[in-house]
């Protein structure tokens, strides 16, 4: 439907002088991240200004409604909620960035409905008292990296900082699901993460579990399912090795990492696995301080993962480390290089 | 008596038509594989995996599934729906079968799911945005266990997850427009 290419956009829109990074997006940050995923929130932003992608946050954003919207008002309310983000956000920019699945997820599902139904369309705009604007791309961060940032262009810049360490991609269930409305990577094997992972040096091996679901939001309401369910995801990265699990939702953030030590009250266990956010693994390849990237906001210490990177403690040697300017590229550098195609993006292998 | 049963079959045979019309999927076109079941994350909490949810539904047998405890916790992973062979969407089956149980009104043992639905949408309805440590404090009290998941408040605290200020959108006349066009948001 919004089938944009990155340089056909750039063409029409751009008014050259207003322009700090190559492309700019609206930002959608939703409930978590300015709430219990702080440090995806922080993460993000810093990564994405040091890859020169300016984030302009939609103004006044409501909630989206997440899962419960959809699934207990059998009225519109999972539309209608992220109908009026949508509209807002059209108005912005061509292209918005979701970086909490959830959203991602709840905002292509209600532009799916809207762009089905003339009934919710004319619902919106009573409610919105103006016709509704929904027809803005809708990106995830995963999608925006790889769209932005090529692979070599990174590799120049993160100099294989992340060498010697292996990171099981998971993408559980909301970037994927439905396929046919999400429309994101291969929904029964997604790798999009993969080749930015392996551009800054780090190893990631196929995990097989990286679809899996984490139990999602039961939470609060009926927590023996997310127990299960993280355990397993967590359990299954453990055996093969990983030393750390990337995800790029913070409702399985909160699941694995928040509730990693229910699981290990729940089921005897000792697991002591890292979950790092797709930005902040980013961010660390990029040079910038795990203080600012909130690599300590988490339950589970990522300090070993830290020392095998040579950060060794998070604190005073993350700041010396990310001194010397001299080992990092100018911006100019990236700035130059050419974008991830999507196109070719689709194709690359998982092995 | 004679009466009675075909007129619960054609209840049943009324319902599966409806969940099929409004999910676009075809109950029918399932052959009980059971690939749906065997990925399910939440089936050891099921009382009918969902390949016996489509042949109930197959059979008619609605007030099962309506009532099941399938239809109240299935919590939409949508595993199943990657899976199946015959590209149904079992997650949505499930979800519509959840919305027409919610219409009909019935209640179901898994209070707190509903509850935690309830708080969540209560709580964006009065500022536009999610507060998270009122929906904590909430569900704990009304679901009458408050010292659930208190082991992880000093966590919280500690690395900082939390705001103590209810965040807040600025054109709250918009959003009371939203719900109020659900019916007032009342439904419980």
């Amino acid at each position: 439907m919004n089938n944009r290419s990155r340089k056909d956009s750039a063409a029409i829109k751009a008014p050259a002088s207003a322009k700090p990074g190559r492309n700019a997006y609206s930002y959608f940050p939703g409930c978590s991240l300015t709430g219990s995923a702080g440090e995806y929130d922080a993460s993000f932003r810093l990564t994405s200004e040091a890859l020169g992608i300016r984030l302009d946050e939609i103004s006044d954003w409501n909630c989206c409604g997440a899962s419960p919207a959809p699934h207990h008002w059998s009225g519109n309310l999972g539309v209608l909620l992220p109908a009026r983000n949508l509209h807002i956000a059209s108005g912005e920019h061509e292209a918005m960035v979701a970086p909490c699945a959830g959203c991602y997820n709840r905002l292509k599902n209600a532009q799916h409905e809207l762009t089905g139904s003339e009934e919710l369309r004319e619902q919106a705009a009573r409610v919105l008292q103006e016709p509704v604007r929904y027809e803005i791309e809708i990106l995830n961060l995963v999608e925006l990296f790889a769209r932005e940032v090529s692979p070599e262009a990174l590799a120049e810049r993160a100099q294989g900082r992340l060498a010697g360490l292996n990171l099981a991609t998971y993408y559980g269930c909301l970037l994927t699901r439905p396929a046919k409305i999400m429309n994101f990577d291969n929904h029964r094997n997604p790798v999009s993460m993969k080749p930015l992972l392996r551009a800054t040096g780090a190893q990631s091996d196929h995990f097989p579990f990286k679809s899996e679901c984490c139990g999602s939001y039961m939470g609060l309401a009926k927590k023996e399912i997310v127990l299960r369910a993280s355990r397993r995801v967590i359990e299954v990265a453990a055996g093969l090795g990983f030393d750390a699990i990337v995800t790029a939702c913070p409702l399985c953030h909160q699941n694995l990492d928040l509730r990693q030590g229910q699981i290990n009250k729940a089921f005897g266990t000792s697991l002591d696995m890292p979950v790092l956010y797709y930005s902040q693994v980013l961010g660390l390849a990029l040079g910038l301080g795990s203080d600012d990237l909130g690599i300590d906001a988490h339950a589970i210490s990522a300090r070993k993962l830290l020392a095998k990177i040579g950060k060794g403690d998070d604190g005073p040697a993350a700041a010396t480390r990310s001194a010397p300017a001299a080992t990092r590229p100018t911006p100019e550098a990236t700035r130059s290089a050419p974008a991830a195609n999507p196109a070719s993006r689709r194709q690359v292998g998982c092995g | 008596m004679a009466i009675l049963v075909s007129s619960t079959v054609a209840d049943g045979a009324a319902v599966v038509a409806e969940i099929e019309r409004r999910s676009g999927e075809r109950v029918s076109a399932c052959y009980q594989c059971g690939r749906c079941t065997s990925t399910c994350t939440g089936s050891f909490v099921f009382d009918y995996p969902p390949h016996r949810i489509m042949r109930l539904l197959q059979l008619g047998q609605v007030d099962e599934v309506l009532n099941s405890r399938t239809a109240q916790l299935c919590f939409d992973c949508m595993t199943c729906s990657t899976r199946c062979p015959m590209n149904i969407d079992v997650a949505n089956v499930i979800e519509h079968a959840k919305m027409i149980a919610d219409e009909r009104g019935i209640e179901g043992d898994e209070k707190d799911v509903r509850l935690f639905r309830l708080a969540f949408l209560q709580n964006v309805r009065r500022h536009g945005r999610l507060h998270e440590a009122r929906l904590l404090t909430w569900i704990n009290l009304r679901s009458f266990k408050p010292f659930n998941d208190l082991e992880l408040v000093p966590l919280i605290l500690r690395k900082k997850k939390i705001h103590i200020v209810p965040p807040r959108i600025r054109n709250r006349r918009q959003l009371h427009r939203i719900f109020r066009e659900v019916n007032g948001g009342d439904k419980s």
